[in-house]
């Protein structure tokens, strides 16, 4: 279909018309995702490369579909288990608290923040930024709007990681959904209440070109599952970024199959599933 | 080192456990398993897996190199591409309802070890993995589809057999012969 040189003038492309760079994703993935794009575009490799060239809407349209979305209320309950007992505790006694989450997609994990916070009483007190490359998922993410069909599947990892405490099994909260959402099964709507939305400030950042988006130091930084796109080298340059953009002893949570190999590993203490700033 | 790629899904735990408890400790190859898991089953396979397995069974973190004698465990949930540097993982959607997906661990593996990749199919109930075994067939590698007679569910080992147009299959025991005689 195509090969390493056209992938080569595409990136390129790309970044001369557009000023994303992907030279650094991981060529596996990125390569499949091309793929899924001339499929579903019924393009060939050349026209592709052409039309990004020349036409800057659609070269938006395109990073949007490489670039890949998928997401879950509350993913991986033992991530946020350790947020809860782990990570959280340490800042509750703060009087402000400042979260960023980085590739937040369409905003299920920085609900499930919201949850989270409000269950620990420390809503009101925390700052909650957020940002992706794809300004589409941020506007879902700011509607708090889902469809119950694609987002219900996820209620199990809600209870699991809200109401089972991995450190003292006979304990058992009853959280129930409704508290925090208005679910109409016969529309298909998932909506998060109206007194949780208005609590994130938004942003499109670009985590490859970018500096710090907010200017500000972070308590914790979640970025998951957005670096298994970027090859190692692109990968440290952002695990020296979050290091800088942190406060000291500030926690930064990866996905559950990520960690931080090469020369930053040095400067973070890793505990359990964070990695926490050493100075 | 040869790269062994064993995908499986419905009926095809009992097979994958004979095969990692009957391999020799220090197994001079890497062992890739892609298996469909039920959705909400995420935790414990690599424990279940683990119990009479011969060779350490792990799932791999992006990035991660790999190094031969260890069965490494497509996670739940992710995508598992074998690269020239090691594992690269991706979340994007389910390809054949399955996340992950074997075929694309197949054509990963096949597109960068070539005829060093032996690839096996077992039982299942669905067609992944059949367009994956052909591209390791094609890439010059070797492919072995267990004997429909001998798989709980035929779907997954029939469609490979017919798109590869291969005229053989074996059982799980002879899977295990050819394992242990494979020289590096
Ligand atoms: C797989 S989603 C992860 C969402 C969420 N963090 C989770 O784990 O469920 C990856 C997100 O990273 C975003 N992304 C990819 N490249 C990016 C970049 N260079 N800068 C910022 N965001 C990026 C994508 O748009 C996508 O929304």
């Amino acid at each position: 279909m195509f090969n390493q040189e056209d992938i080569f003038l595409l990136i390129k492309a790309i970044k001369d018309n557009g000023g994303y760079d992907f030279s650094n994703y991981s060529e596996k993935s990125f390569a499949r995702r091309v793929e899924k794009v001339l499929i579903d575009y019924r393009l060939d490799i050349y026209s592709l490369i052409n039309r990004v060239k020349i036409d800057k809407p659609f070269l938006e349209e395109i990073i949007k579909s490489i670039t890949v979305n998928t997401t879950e209320l509350f993913r991986d309950p033992q991530a946020w288990q350790a947020l809860k007992y782990r990570v959280l505790p340490r800042l509750l006694s703060k009087s402000e608290i400042n979260i960023w989450h980085a590739g937040c997609s369409i905003g299920l994990e920085v609900y499930s923040m919201i949850i989270l916070l409000n269950e620990l009483g420390v809503l009101n007190k925390t700052k909650i930024y957020a940002t992706d490359i794809n300004s589409d998922v941020l506007k879902t993410a700011e509607s708090g709007v889902y469809s119950y069909r694609a987002v219900s599947e996820y209620l199990n990892n809600f209870n699991s990681a809200l109401c089972e405490n991995p450190y003292n099994f006979d304990e058992h909260l009853v959280i129930t959904h409704d508290q925090y959402f208005d679910i109409n099964k016969f529309k298909d709507t998932f909506k998060v209440k109206p007194e949780f939305l208005g609590k994130v400030i938004f942003k499109k950042h670009d985590l490859v070109n970018d500096k710090n988006p907010f200017d500000i130091k972070y308590d914790l930084i979640l970025c998951r599952n957005v670096l298994i796109y970027f090859n190692n080298s692109l990968q440290n340059k952002l695990f020296v970024d979050f290091w800088n953009y942190l406060q000291p002893n500030g926690a930064l949570l990866l996905g559950i199959h990520e960690s931080i190999i090469g020369p930053l590993s040095a400067k973070f203490d890793k505990k359990g599933l964070v990695y926490f700033k050493k100075l | 080192m040869k790269y062994i790629v064993i995908g499986g899904s419905a009926g095809s735990f009992q097979t994958v456990s004979a095969i990692l408890a009957n391999l020799p400790k220090n197994y001079p190859h890497a062992v890739f398993l892609c298996l469909h898991r039920l959705k909400n089953v995420r935790g414990g396979f690599v424990e279940a897996l683990s119990l009479k397995s011969n060779i350490p069974v792990c799932e791999p973190f992006d990035k991660d190199q790999i190094v031969p004698g260890i069965a490494y465990l497509a996670p739940a949930n992710y995508h598992l591409y074998v690269t020239n540097d090691g594992f690269s993982l991706t979340t994007e959607e389910a390809i054949n309802h399955s996340r992950p997906s074997i075929d694309v661990t197949f054509f990963s593996l096949a597109n960068t070890k070539k005829n060093d990749v032996v690839g096996i199919l077992l039982s299942g109930a669905n067609k992944d993995g059949a367009a994956g075994i052909k591209s390791i067939l094609d890439a010059g590698g070797k492919i072995i589809v267990q004997s429909p007679d001998e798989c709980q569910v035929k779907t997954m080992p029939l469609a490979a057999i017919k798109l590869t147009s291969i005229d053989y299959s074996m059982n799980t025991k002879d899977i295990i012969d050819f394992l242990k005689n494979l020289k590096g």
